[in-house]
């Protein structure tokens, strides 16, 4: 290995999101002509590292030194200048373009006659790329007309042209099919040997094991190891991938489970959630698992009517549902804290009590607002949830991410009709103090009867709150397992289907 | 972890210092402006051209107060102008074959809702942006208002006169009280009804709205059809006072109306503003307006003060949405990156 140059190296890296360390001083290397591959759950800081690299964020602290030069600041373009091209799913193809259009964009090839581009010349030189790499395309179809996995190719193709040194690739493989993958892996290794060095970052281990040299865990933020591929199995890596501190559990209480009060039969959204089936009991936390695009987010919207099944049927208390949409679901007494309270929770610029009463205004029946109930109704909240607010007008953009998480949870409390919450990511981006708190609230709710739908990326969350653990993978639910003594890496071969 | 409170304590009210509040600037500026306008011509004061000014901000009161709703809940409208004309030439005609007050009236609100509803369901149906369907329509509406009155000016002195002229107690106009009253019901809207609360609502963050079981069409629809009565009320005043209609009548009010909005602290994104901000705002485009003229200047000209004083309460909303929040910055930084 050490005859090989060292293309990137990255150093003691940590990087802060708010109050959460997302990067605890991590240290990544890449030679020329390797295959270094990125592994770790959800949320274990992969995809900021490589943002790192490729100049999108900047570290707190640490060092980046790039073809043996200490980067003082780094941005996209210097990024790209420096020869380190990140391919995304989908972005950076123009779709009205050609191929060769699109390789050339930016330093087109100018002919003789001023402020005329040399279409032929690029033409030729894109295809003379192309079969170099392999890649069965023309350079003149339009990108439009391709798939994904040819638009990747073409960004590689595009990247090279440009003299890249380094190629990043972040869950390429997500929405190819298996073709499709086996083409993409078979580019990469022609790259390899071509003295290229390739950052590639994939849920599917077994992508892994087929074309990596050297494989990275990181876990939390933490890195647990760089491993030559000889030196571990695949068993290992999803040991070092989980294998948390028992610290890191929580301790809940166990509430008596009632009947089933709701089920979904063979639930179907096409080419997103495919023919799902369970049940969900009074008292019982009903956790959802899986990777990052596996349709765990839209199963709960298609039970909460923010989208509408293809077919299948939503069963509650015995009866048959339909939701048109989220209003209906809220008669029905389903309440959905969405993953992403910034985007789909919050009303920005308006204050906390206005946030707080959204949902309970929304059920009365009458047209005017009862405004000593609503200050009467959110102070019970504030104080019940220990919410910190200043005042009444405070605009709820102002409040910490813990405390803006309890109020859009406390909106729902004040569904006093309420039978099942659907809770998606409910501690994200939460402190550890709220989050415990925010494990009381459902706690509480369960002893009450009600049942709780929870979709959660954090395996100790999903394994110390569960009941009952329901995999998801390519929007199929595969497995739907009681949870006693299990373990994350069990879970963890279990999303990632090895 | 905040301190418990008593259970029969609730949240005190912010202390939000007087000096925050966008109105408040307003008052100071019309209070200067006016000494200054004042000390330069003395009849300023006088109670006529007072009450000239009551009776010219009444109209733009009045449709200041439908384009602040229709505001907060994310949408605009820039056709109100030419619908003001249409709906003005539509009952001038009516009122000059002595059809009966009370059709002119209906078909008044009618007409001014339905053109208005016309731009809110072509925006919301198509998912283009109001802004943009609105500039059609007022195509549309401007273009039916030459067709129907050919072009010619519609006089109908003598008759609808109540409405505009009447002064109550020789001093209050008519028009101003109404005014003074729509004021009053749109922030009995806004404050204190569900429907207002929607419009924030919407406004502020649709997704959210959605799954909060909220509307977004009807809401929105809702204040465009509040948006359109409003102009169908304005356009009797107008025609009233003014004693004729033609096509034109009416164009160039949507921007002092959208103006004043946005100077009296309501922001073209939605999701907040009050109307007590846009009360002050139409005073003072009434109070410039006053003084150009007080002070003589050439009327083409004010045409430019008043295109000038949007643009800058535009940027003064934008500037006060950016304060303290380093988004400025990070805007500039992205599009120089991007």
């Amino acid at each position: 290995m050490s005859e090989k140059e060292r293309l990137v190296e990255l150093r003691n890296i940590v990087k802060i999101y708010g109050e959460h360390m997302v990067l605890k001083s991590v240290d990544f290397d890449l030679h020329a002509g390797e295959i270094h591959c990125l592994v770790g759950e959800n949320g274990a800081g992969k995809s900021t590292l490589i943002k790192i690299l490729s100049g999108a964020v900047s570290p707190e602290s640490g060092e980046i030194v790039i073809l043996g030069k200490k980067m003082k600041t780094l941005n996209p373009r210097l990024a790209i200048e420096m020869g380190i091209t990140t391919v995304y799913q989908d972005a950076e193809i123009v779709d009205s373009l050609t191929v060769a259009e699109n390789i050339f964009l930016g330093n087109e090839l100018n002919s003789k006659m001023p402020f005329k581009i040399d279409k032929q010349r690029q033409a030729d030189e894109t295809q003379k790329i192309l079969e170099n790499l392999g890649i069965d395309l023309d350079a003149n179809e339009l990108a439009g007309n391709l798939s994904t996995a040819e638009k990747q190719m073409v960004q590689i193709a595009k990247a090279l042209h440009r003299k890249a040194r380094v190629i990043i690739m972040d869950e390429p493989t997500s929405s190819l099919g298996l073709e499709e993958t086996r083409a993409l892996l078979t580019l990469l290794k022609n790259l390899k040997s071509q003295g290229l060095g390739i950052i590639y970052i994939s849920h599917y281990l077994n992508e892994v094991f087929e074309i990596a040299d050297r494989i990275t865990i990181l876990k939390d933020g933490e890195k647990m190891g760089t491993y030559p591929l000889q030196e571990v199995d695949l068993n290992t890596v999803v040991k070092k991938m989980v294998g948390r501190d028992t610290a890191l559990f929580f301790q809940r209480k166990k509430v008596p489970i009632g009947d089933v009060r709701f089920y979904v039969r063979n639930l179907t959204k096409k080419g997103i959630v495919e023919d799902v089936s369970f049940d969900v009991r009074a008292g019982e936390i009903f956790g959802i698992g899986g990777l990052v695009g596996s349709g765990r987010t839209e199963l709960v919207s298609l039970i909460y009517g923010a989208l509408r099944p293809d077919s299948g049927e939503i069963v509650m208390d015995g009866k048959t549902v339909v939701l048109k949409s989220p209003i209906d679901a809220m008669k029905k007494g389903i309440c959905f804290v969405s993953e992403d309270r910034k985007k789909y929770g919050m009303f920005l610029g308006r204050n906390v009590v206005e946030n707080l009463v959204a949902v309970k205004n929304k059920l009365s029946r009458r047209f005017l607002l009862n405004l000593s109930e609503e200050l009467r109704l959110s102070t019970q909240t504030v104080n019940k949830l220990s919410i910190a607010v200043s005042d009444r007008d405070q605009l709820i953009e102002e409040l910490s991410g813990g405390n803006q998480q309890k109020v859009i949870i406390g909106r729902w409390l004040l569904n006093t009709d309420a039978a099942l919450y659907i809770f998606d990511e409910p501690t994200k981006g939460v402190d550890i103090g709220a989050r415990e708190q925010i494990y009381q609230i459902m706690l509480e709710l369960v002893e009450n009867k009600k049942s709780i739908i929870m979709v959660s990326s954090d395996m100790p969350e999903l394994l110390s709150m569960s009941d009952r653990i329901g995999v998801m993978r390519n929007g199929r639910m595969t497995h739907i397992l009681q949870n006693d003594g299990l373990k994350e890496e069990d879970l963890m071969r279990l999303f990632i289907g090895v | 972890m905040p301190e418990r409170k008593n259970s029969n304590q609730v949240l005190q009210k912010g202390k939000k210092p007087l000096y925050k509040n966008q109105w408040f600037f307003l008052l100071l500026a019309e209070v200067v402006l006016a000494v200054i306008t004042g000390s330069i011509n003395p009849r300023f004061f006088a109670l006529s051209n007072i009450t000239n000014i009551l009776e010219q901000i009444a109209v733009l009161g009045i449709l200041a107060s439908g384009m602040t709703m229709l505001i907060i809940s994310g949408e605009i409208d820039i056709s109100v102008g030419a619908n003001i004309g249409l709906v003005s030439c539509v009952i001038a005609m009516m009122i000059k074959n002595d059809v009966s007050y009370f059709w002119v009236v209906l078909v008044a609100l009618i007409l001014a809702a339905f053109n208005s509803l016309l731009v809110g369901s072509s925006s919301l149906v198509f998912k283009a942006p109001s802004f943009i369907t609105s500039l059609g329509f007022l195509s549309v509406f401007r273009g039916t208002a030459y067709a129907i009155t050919k072009g010619v000016f519609q006089t109908i002195y003598g008759k609808f006169e109540a409405l505009g002229l009447t002064r109550l107690w020789g001093i209050l106009p008519l028009g101003f009280l109404i005014g003074i009253l729509i004021y009053f019901l749109a922030h009995f809207i806004l404050k204190y009804s569900k429907l207002g609360r929607h419009f924030y609502a919407v406004g502020s963050n649709p997704a959210a709205a959605y799954l909060s079981g909220i509307s977004i069409f009807r809401t929105k629809l809702l204040a465009f059809l509040i948006n359109g009565l409003m102009i169908g009320m304005a356009s009797m005043i107008l025609l009233s006072r003014v004693g004729a209609a033609q096509p034109t009548t009416g164009s160039g009010l949507e921007l002092r109306a959208i103006g004043a909005v946005v100077i009296g602290g309501t922001p073209l994104s939605g999701g907040k503003g009050n109307i007590l901000g846009t009360f002050f705002g139409v005073l003072l485009m009434g109070i410039i307006s006053n003084t150009l003229n007080m002070l003589r200047v050439n009327p083409y000209f004010q045409e430019v003060v008043f295109g000038i004083f949007i643009v800058a309460s535009l940027a003064v909303s934008a500037f006060s949405a950016y304060a303290g929040k380093g988004v400025f910055k990070k805007a500039i930084r992205q599009s120089k990156e991007g």
